[in-house]
């Protein structure tokens, strides 16, 4: 920096540029060659500035927080397997001043059009290979060249819809486009989080400053998704690997956000050449399917035969023209890194236009002269398979840069070209500008790329006005990719003037429907009852096990008649009483987890926290906690995050099918807990307390006090939790209520036609409602706890098949 | 010739399949200069819910069925007459290996029968250094020469043997234990050849067998065949080659598919929904039809 500005800037009340030292021959975004901020940085940094590090930092952290309690989170694969790690944000935004945003958006909106004719050519008429502008073989030999689909023409009339694109800027100043995503491309919803997060921190700068909103451009692309579903039938659905797949964070995020259905393969089938998903109410068509997956597994009778997430014959629902994948299966060709080298023939040949945005040079070495080239320049070079779709920073395995190369491997790389030069691409070796981040209070240069999103609409593409960067976390420009640790830091597109406020939220002159979310797939419900019941028999075993822990605390002898009858009954269930936190309770709970996880679309944020919180407790305190007093007190903890996560579901889901799922699978497992600990304690050989036990595990101490005048006993016991109505930790309350709830299931074999599991809830609530006391033995309990077991068999049957 | 042809495919499940979708890849098409198909029928016990055939990217005929109820079996049943006649080889006109590069980058197209197709290495048939050195060794010549030596070295050098591979065989996998049947030195031969540069793909089908002298044909006893077909240049086109045989195909080759290795043709694919394992069972014939002379 030279030493003027150190003179203009001394007396700041923080002066964050003190420390900042771009990198010579490499742009920086914030300063300029001589060290002074850009003008769109100027109000900024100022700002910062103002805020001082004390209270910056105190924003930063509420942006962390933000992130952590919306609990999101990207999955890496490393040595140790998959982990999920927490978004990794860089709390400076990036800011590009509006007009070079405009010329961006415009080289990009040619791009994604040159794409759409150049696949829309390459899988039909094929004019660009005849014309000898595009190699036969470099297309042939792509495993993204998909055979099953050539000649198919998208239902929607194009191959792209979402696309996104990676940009660095290079040492003249220009951008350059690295990478193409047409596949599937991952990220919007991260730049969504990030742009919320960064803006928790930085609200009344962000107030301040014109930044372009990011939400219109989603509500534009779900209309327009909801405008080539009209007419069909057939509904809009996301299409995810499952919650393995490294972003199935944001599929989830962007279904809940957008309010379209998240599906995995397994939930779809293709009947009568339609696509359907398999819902409680039966099978729905899906017309529209914005598929997170690549292509090559959507369908493993006619694409990869190996692959285990697909739907069969979706190619052939395709075929048919039933369905439009956004993006068409094959449109992940355009990612290979060699098309590249063609891209300003091809432009010139169908648009008669030269790219407005260049990509990084590049060339295919499978013809003579580009190969010539490139091994005479081989020290600027970065060298790479040809047919790699993957981002060249990011694929450090096969991509090698011609400089680092020792002469051996130098001299072997070169073999291998001079033989199968079609195997490889030399591309320029690109020098990224930079970009500030904030370390330990003082701002610092950190190479970035840019990544870029657009939609098509009904009146063309629209470009996210934002995305996200990515972030070296050290100088070194290759260890920018987010799986080995980058960071990620919002864009914020600057104008001069006030910017439009868009919301997804209906505006008042949009005309308003209610609809009604009518279709619950069979495998959310199957996870919702099932979470229901975990959630259900984790707070079963952790009062039974308070109970256990606060007479041990007393009694300190676990041999106590009492103590050992519970210890007998709970440790066929995996339940040992001898260590304060038991194995068989923490995978109960993490089983909720795992069916939570499943269907992280359906859950607000706050639930998703609440259960993890619980899960993180319980692991903890299985480490810290001991026997009788200690686990006492930690059982109480766990009551209370469990009921705190109940309440929230119970307060805040909206009642309709997902809701009465759980409820059912709630209250299954509540009457089968109470009916089975009930014919264990109320038994004619239950030890001395029995009794009064089963009233602290049934939370009904104090209303047995009030309505008998008398000391627990067998009959007032059985008549307060088996046969009361109004208490609802009894019996007939769980009866009733899943009459209730499994009378307005959708129904099943015709409308008026009482479902199997309808009628054996109304003779099972019927059979109980009329009984006494003395009819309720431990056999007739036992033999109850089982009948409602056998409820859910039959609800299985007619709505998870 | 002309022969009748019955195909009878059986899968028996251990337990109870419920429902699913295949796609059967048995039907012989008519393919110009190679063999007729006079008639053709293709039926399924238990009927399917539904059924639709299309014609794949190579074009072969594809039928793909759906079956909603549970069924414990499924039997696949398919006759054909066919007539084939394929030409005499002629004079051995092809280039050499260098020069048919040449005359491959020359070719423009994608449609289904371009050489490009059949180049690049695939699932089965990944190219292999062992078998490209083993490769090697036919070189030097014609690529018909090279094909034809090629071809009678595999037949020369390994052992027929059905019970040392499976289906799902990789060529690199056969090569190494120098066994397995007419997939495994198909897919050998097409690794080979892509080795080299030259472009190679894989044809299913059917083989008249001719019955020791004496002894009555055996009915069923045929199976399904598959050998070779290799990109000779821009003059010759594709030869066929039968690896197994060690000879170039013949008027006793009756084609059902080609593609670039056996999971392109395979008889049927598709997934079962049933948690027990299934056994499958083939029985082909392949029966020469005399006209007689009105």
């Amino acid at each position: 920096m030279a030493k003027g500005n150190h003179e203009k800037i001394r007396g700041r009340p923080h002066n964050l540029l003190e420390h900042y030292q771009p990198i010579d021959g490499v742009v920086d975004e914030m300063v300029d060659a001589s060290g002074n901020p850009r003008p769109v940085w100027t109000n900024f940094i100022e700002a910062l500035e103002n805020l001082g590090p004390e209270k910056l930092a105190q924003r930063f952290a509420r942006a962390d927080q933000y992130l952590r309690d919306a609990g999101v989170y990207y999955r890496v694969y490393d040595k140790a397997g998959a982990n999920e790690r927490e978004w990794p944000l860089a709390h400076v935004p990036l800011l590009i001043e509006e007009q070079e945003w405009a010329d961006i958006s415009a080289g990009l909106v040619q791009r994604a059009e040159l794409f759409e004719e150049t696949i829309a050519d390459i899988y039909g008429p094929n004019r660009l290979i005849e014309k000898g502008i595009l190699p036969a073989g470099l297309i042939a030999a792509s495993p993204e060249y998909l055979r099953p689909v050539v000649g198919i023409r998208p239902a929607s009339g194009h191959f792209l819809h979402f696309c996104a694109f990676e940009l660095g800027r290079g040492p003249d100043g220009r951008w350059w486009v690295l990478g193409d995503r047409t596949q599937a491309p991952s990220g919007a919803g991260f730049a969504l989080e990030n742009r919320v997060a960064t803006t928790r921190a930085l609200s009344d700068i962000y107030g301040e400053m014109h930044v372009h909103r990011l939400a219109g451009f989603f509500r534009r692309f779900r209309d327009a998704l909801n405008g080539m579903a009209k007419g069909s039938g057939g509904r809009v659905a996301i299409l995810t690997p499952g919650p393995l797949n490294e972003t199935y964070y944001e599929h989830a995020y962007i279904a809940r956000y957008l309010g379209i259905m998240l599906l995995e393969g397994e939930d779809l089938t293709v009947s009568g050449g339609r696509l359907m998903v398999r819902t409680v109410s039966g099978l729905m068509p899906v017309s529209v399917l914005w598929r997170r997956l690549d292509a090559a597994f959507a369908d493993p009778l006619e694409l990869r035969p190996d692959s285990q997430i697909g739907t069969p014959g979706l190619v052939e629902a395709i075929r048919r023209g039933a369905v439009s994948a956004v993006n068409a299966l094959g449109s992940g060709l355009m990612e290979t890194r060699a098309l590249f080298a063609f891209l300003p023939k091809i432009s010139r040949e169908l648009r008669n236009e030269e790219l407005l945005l260049p990509s990084v040079a590049t060339w295919w070495c499978g013809r003579d002269t580009e190969r010539a080239h490139v091994l005479a320049n081989i020290d600027r070079m970065v060298i790479g398979p040809a047919l790699s779709t993957r981002l060249a920073f990011e694929d450090d395995e096969s991509t090698r840069l011609g400089s680092a190369l020792s002469a051996g491997e130098r001299a072997e790389l070169i073999a291998q070209i001079e033989r199968d030069g079609g195997d490889f691409v030399g591309q320029e070796a690109v020098t990224l500008s930079t970009t500030p981040v904030y370390v330990g209070g003082w701002l610092e240069p950190r190479p970035a790329s840019l990544r870029v999103y657009l939609a098509r609409t009904p009146e063309g593409w629209t470009v996210m006005p934002g995305g996200f960067a990515r972030v070296g976390f050290s100088l070194d420009p290759t260890a920018l990719a987010m799986q080995r640790g980058g960071q990620a830091a919002d864009v914020w597109v600057v104008s001069d003037r006030p910017v439009e406020r868009e919301t997804l939220l209906p505006q008042e002159h949009d005309s308003f429907t209610r609809s009604m979310p009518g279709s619950l797939p069979s495998r959310s419900a199957e996870n919702l009852t099932w979470l229901g019941r975990y959630i259900e028999r984790s707070e079963d075993t952790v009062r039974i096990l308070r109970a256990y822990h606060v007479r041990l605390a007393e009694a300190s002898d676990p041999d106590m008649p009492l103590l050992a009858d519970i210890r007998d009954y709970l440790e066929p269930f995996g339940i040992d009483t001898a260590t304060a936190i038991p194995l068989g309770l923490i995978g109960t709970l993490d089983s909720a987890v795992y069916s939570a996880g499943q269907i992280r679309d359906r859950f607000s944020p706050d639930g998703w926290l609440a259960l993890k919180d619980l899960s993180k407790t319980i692991h903890q305190f299985a480490t810290t906690v001991a026997p009788g007093d200690d686990a006492t007190r930690a059982m109480t903890v766990i009551l209370r995050k469990l009921a705190g996560f109940s309440g929230l579901l119970h307060e805040n889901m909206y009642r309709f099918t997902g809701w009465r799922f759980l409820e059912i699978g709630r209250r299954l497992e509540r009457g089968i807990q109470i009916a089975r600990t009930l014919a264990r304690l109320t038994r004619a050989a239950a030890p001395d307390g029995a009794l009064d036990m089963m009233l602290e595990i049934g939370d009904s101490v104090m209303t047995h006090r009030r309505q008998y005048p008398v000391q627990a006993g067998r009959r007032t016991v059985i008549d307060l939790l088996v046969l009361d109505p109004l208490n609802p930790r009894s019996i007939l309350f769980q009866l009733e209520r899943l009459k209730a709830e499994i009378a307005l299931l959708p129904s099943v074999g015709g409308e008026g036609h009482m479902s199997p599991a309808a009628k054996e809830i109304l003779q099972l609530n019927t059979a109980i409602a009329i009984k006494e006391p003395s009819d309720m033995t431990a056999k007739a309990l036992d033999d109850l706890a089982d009948e409602i077991g056998g409820l859910y068999n039959s609800l299985a049957k007619a709505y998870f098949g | 010739m002309l022969y009748d042809i019955r195909l009878n495919l059986r899968y028996d499940y251990d337990a109870a399949a419920g429902g699913g979708r295949h796609q059967v890849h048995v039907l012989p098409p008519t393919i110009s200069g190679v063999q007729r198909v006079i008639a053709a029928s293709l039926s399924f016990a238990p009927s399917p819910s539904e059924r639709s055939d299309f014609s794949d990217f190579f074009g072969n005929s594809v039928t793909s069925i759906a079956f909603r109820d549970v069924h414990d079996a499924l039997d696949i049943r398919m006759s054909a007459r066919v007539a084939v006649s394929r030409p005499e080889p002629g004079l051995d006109v092809s280039p050499d290996i260098p020069r048919l590069r040449v005359e491959l980058d020359a070719v423009r197209s994608l449609s289904p029968d371009t050489p490009h197709h059949f180049l690049a290495a695939s699932d089965h048939a990944g190219v292999d250094a062992a078998i490209t050195s083993y490769a090697q060794g036919s070189a030097g010549r014609s690529v018909v020469g090279t094909a034809m030596d090629l071809c009678s070295r595999i037949h020369r050098d390994f052992t027929y043997d059905g019970k040392a591979t499976t289906v799902r065989t990789r060529a690199s996998d056969a090569f190494s234990l120098k066994r397995g049947v007419c997939q495994d030195f198909s897919h050998i031969m097409i690794a080979g050849l892509r080795g080299l540069g030259v472009p190679a793909g894989y044809v299913s089908g059917f083989l008249r067998t001719i019955p020791p002298r004496g002894k009555p044909r055996l009915e069923g006893a045929d199976a399904m065949h598959a050998w070779v077909k290799v990109w000779c240049g821009r003059d010759t086109g594709w030869q066929e080659f039968d690896p197994t045989n060690g000879m170039r195909a013949s008027n006793d080759h009756i084609t059902v598919g080609h593609g670039r290795d056996y999971s392109d043709v395979a008889p049927i694919v598709g997934v079962l929904k049933t948690t027990g394992g299934q056994v499958g069972e083939q029985a082909v014939d392949v029966i020469p039809v005399v006209l007689e002379k009105t």
